[in-house]
């Protein structure tokens, strides 16, 4: 791992489109600011791992859920 | 012997699923995620079969690219109204130019299913091309509840 020091305002390039820059360090909190270009994703850490978890489980259903999730819809729905 | 007349014949994808049974589709039905979905950047182009019952929400979300993957989504904003907050369209766009499709995630008790509304698959149905974006407000559930609590009776 690369491991560099930066002072507020100071930023780090990553490649050539990417910049992180330093705007506040409070306590044991940081906020940088990130810029990059539009196609590139950015997301924190907790966030894009909770999302590929649930994107998983979803994708290692059984084949037949589809039904199943109708059905439920339909029993609730369809009710006079 | 008379050629046969030559017809505009469409493009068709083929998919062969063991999980989901074999499928033929125009090739301009096939919507394309460039950067994959999060945690499958391989699978990049997908169809959606049309709702197995009328009038419900829910559809089967098929990778082209890997068969055996497939997704059960959901209408996000038959679910909440909320949905289509804090998504970002460029400026050509309408709203209705654009499906919201949350994947739909079943529990062992299906009755607890949840719909994905932090991460909605977003595919502009002019030009097929779809993302799943991260809405990273706090106000879009990663497990929204898909049926409200069961009443007493």
């Amino acid at each position: 791992m690369l491991v560099l020091t930066r002072r507020l305002g100071e930023v780090i390039r990553v490649g050539d489109a990417v910049t992180v820059r330093v705007l506040e360090v409070k306590g044991n909190q940081v906020r940088l600011g990130v810029e990059a270009p539009a196609e590139v994703r950015i997301y924190r850490e907790e966030v894009y791992r909770a999302i590929r978890k649930e994107n998983e489980e979803a994708a290692a259903q059984a084949a037949g859920t589809l039904d199943e999730v109708t059905s439920e819809w339909q029993s609730r729905h369809d009710k006079p | 012997m008379a050629e046969p007349a030559r017809q505009a014949v469409a493009e068709t994808v083929v998919i062969r699923s063991k999980r989901f049974g074999d499928y033929e589709v125009p090739a301009d039905r096939v919507l394309v995620f460039r950067d994959g979905l999060i945690g499958f950047p391989h699978a990049q182009r997908f169809v959606l079969l049309e709702p197995t019952r009328p009038g419900t929400p829910f559809r089967y979300l098929l990778c082209v690219d890997l068969p055996e993957l497939g997704f059960v989504v959901c209408d996000a904003r038959a679910l909440s109204p909320l949905a289509a907050r804090d998504v970002p369209l460029p400026a050509d766009t309408r709203p209705e130019d654009v499906a919201i499709l949350a994947i739909v995630t079943v529990p062992a008790d299906p009755r607890g299913m949840t719909a994905n509304l932090m991460a909605p698959l977003v595919v502009d149905s002019r030009t097929n091309a779809g993302r799943q974006l991260v809405l990273d407000t706090g106000s879009h559930p990663l497990r929204y509840p898909i049926l409200a609590p069961a009443t007493a009776d």
